[in-house]
């Protein structure tokens, strides 16, 4: 190919150029939910998607996506499939309202993951952990535990704890080399001295 | 961070007609009060369409974007410069995956935008069809190129659509460091030899078009976006952005001692707005439309990466997959 960039230059010609065959649905895979926890004892909360092949790409995909340059101490992610949602509400109207007490079921209860939107437009945070046989008994069960302070909540996402792909102990060391990274900070990036040299060169 | 001077269809309003009154009503007294729409909400079909289109013509110039500074990775004056300048391209490609993600949450799935994109189909920042011949030109592109983007998305962040916003501020946070990066190179070049300050003075004359051209075509002219202006998925005109812009960084450029390749170009000081040499509006469109120097190039370069990367793909795919539109 005609180009000023040489390793474009060095580019092998694949088929005929402007002709491509369309990719094909999940071509770029499915998707998951990140959650990043900011700083020590501070909640996760949700920071967006990626798409990956499998949780565990997702996971190495996350780190890369979100923690390149903001400080965090952990991460984890979950299949986008294995959350469950409640309606979204809007004004004073908190969802606890539409989530009904269900029957005791039979069955081994497990943990989930309880994340609540406390402000629309912001991002869901981790309101705690719950019991319960399904995902929508953990709606219910949050609806027992965090309802208490009348507090509105727009909406409940349950997340079953055993999907997720958390952070492991001995990773946690990734995180560390954030610090040492300051050629992504714009404080590295000091020329003002040289500015003002030079203007004070102009004006002689 | 690429995104600027969209361009927006032709708006037909009388699709409104069709939508559901007090819905619509509800909607737009929920954009006034400035709530976000979020993606489960009840949206006019517009709306879902222009913001797709807006969102999706964003991350693919941050994807088109990183190709002319990414070629300077190689041959960038000495190994911190190519530190930065790769730790800004890696930025702005993942710039592009928090915007496709964004607009994927409106019912766009990635494969489509990639489809649309290299097929020529969709658009990008019309900027980023020109080459960057010297490292001066990479300079240029992380100091004003992010600079306008800047004006464009700190705007845009104030929007309607809560999973845009919420990417934008994102992207806001990480930009500091590209512009203090890009005037940091700049400075370096202004203070340098003569043969440096001669390389980034002819660089500014072969992007300042390009630069004009950024925010989009002039208002007298834009198809009129009244209604996204209403529904907050427009912050501010193309007129505005580029004034903004230049009041800005044409003081910062002139003290540095270069020439502005614009003999109209000033500040009335009476209306506190900029003059300058009406920009070639049909170089814009014949640009946009496919006939710029590196139009063929870019898309080129996307496509083989598509072809190549395709068994990687194939062979990752996970045979039980299926998609769902991402929560927030």
């Amino acid at each position: 190919m005609n180009s000023l960039d040489p390793r474009v230059k060095r580019l092998p010609v694949i088929g005929q150029p402007g002709q491509i065959e369309p990719k094909a649905p999940l071509d770029q895979f499915g998707t998951f939910e990140v959650f990043v926890q900011p700083k020590e004892g501070k909640p996760f909360q949700h920071e967006g998607i990626v798409h990956a092949p499998n949780l565990e790409m997702a996971f190495v995909l996350a780190k890369e996506a979100f923690t390149r340059r903001f400080m965090c101490v952990s991460i984890y992610v979950v299949d986008t499939r294995h959350v469950y949602t409640s309606p979204m509400t809007e004004g004073n109207v908190s969802v606890f309202g539409f989530i009904h007490e269900t029957p005791a079921q039979a069955g081994e209860k497990i943990s989930y993951e309880i994340y609540q939107l406390i402000k629309r437009g912001k991002q869901h945070i981790h309101a705690g952990t719950v019991q319960a046989v399904s995902p929508q008994e953990a709606m219910s069960e949050a609806k027992k535990v965090f309802s208490t302070d009348n507090k509105v909540i727009y909406n409940l996402w349950a997340i079953r704890t055993s999907d997720i792909r958390f952070t492991k102990p001995e990773e946690q060391e990734l995180w560390l080399t954030l610090p040492e990274k300051k050629f992504r900070d714009a404080s590295a990036y000091k020329a003002g001295d040289k500015l003002t040299e030079f203007l004070d060169k102009q004006k002689n | 961070m690429y995104g600027g001077g969209n361009t927006f269809e032709g708006i037909k309003t009388d699709s409104l007609a069709q939508e559901d009154p007090i819905k619509l009503a509800e909607f737009e007294a929920r954009i006034e009060r400035g709530e976000k729409i979020e993606p489960t909400d009840w949206m006019p079909q517009l709306y879902r369409k222009q913001l797709i289109r807006m969102i999706e013509q964003h991350a693919h110039s941050e994807i088109i974007g990183a190709l002319p500074e990414g070629t300077w990775i190689t041959r960038a004056p000495g190994f911190k410069r190519k530190l930065s300048l790769m730790a800004k391209v890696q930025d702005e490609v993942g710039h592009g995956q928090l915007l496709y993600s964004a607009a994927e949450t409106l019912g766009k799935s990635r494969e489509e935008m990639i489809n649309d994109l290299i097929s020529g189909k969709s658009k990008y920042s019309n900027i980023f069809n020109y080459p960057a011949f010297t490292w001066a030109d990479s300079c240029f592109i992380s100091w004003l190129v992010d600079a306008g983007a800047i004006v464009n998305q700190l705007a845009n962040a104030k929007g309607s659509y809560g999973p845009y916003c919420r990417a934008l501020d994102r992207i806001c946070a990480e930009e500091s460091f590209h512009l203090k990066y890009g005037h940091h190179c700049v400075i370096y070049l202004a203070t340098g030899t003569k043969k440096q300050r001669e390389m980034f003075q002819e660089a500014l004359n072969r992007w300042w078009a390009p630069m004009m051209h950024f925010f989009g075509p002039s208002d007298k002219i834009s198809a009129h976006t009244e209604v996204l202006m209403k529904w907050k998925v427009k912050m501010s005109s193309n007129d505005d952005m580029r004034n903004q812009f230049l009041d800005m960084y044409v003081p910062k450029i002139w003290e540095l001692g270069f020439t502005i390749p614009d003999p109209n170009l000033k500040k009335n000081t009476e209306t506190g707005r900029w003059e300058y040499t009406e920009p070639d509006w049909e170089e814009f469109k014949r640009v946009i439309n496919g006939d710029g120097p590196c139009n063929k190039e870019r898309l080129e370069v996307r496509r083989i990466a598509e072809e190549r990367g395709r068994w990687v793909r194939e062979a990752l795919k996970a045979p039980k997959a299926t998609y769902v539109t991402p929560l927030a």
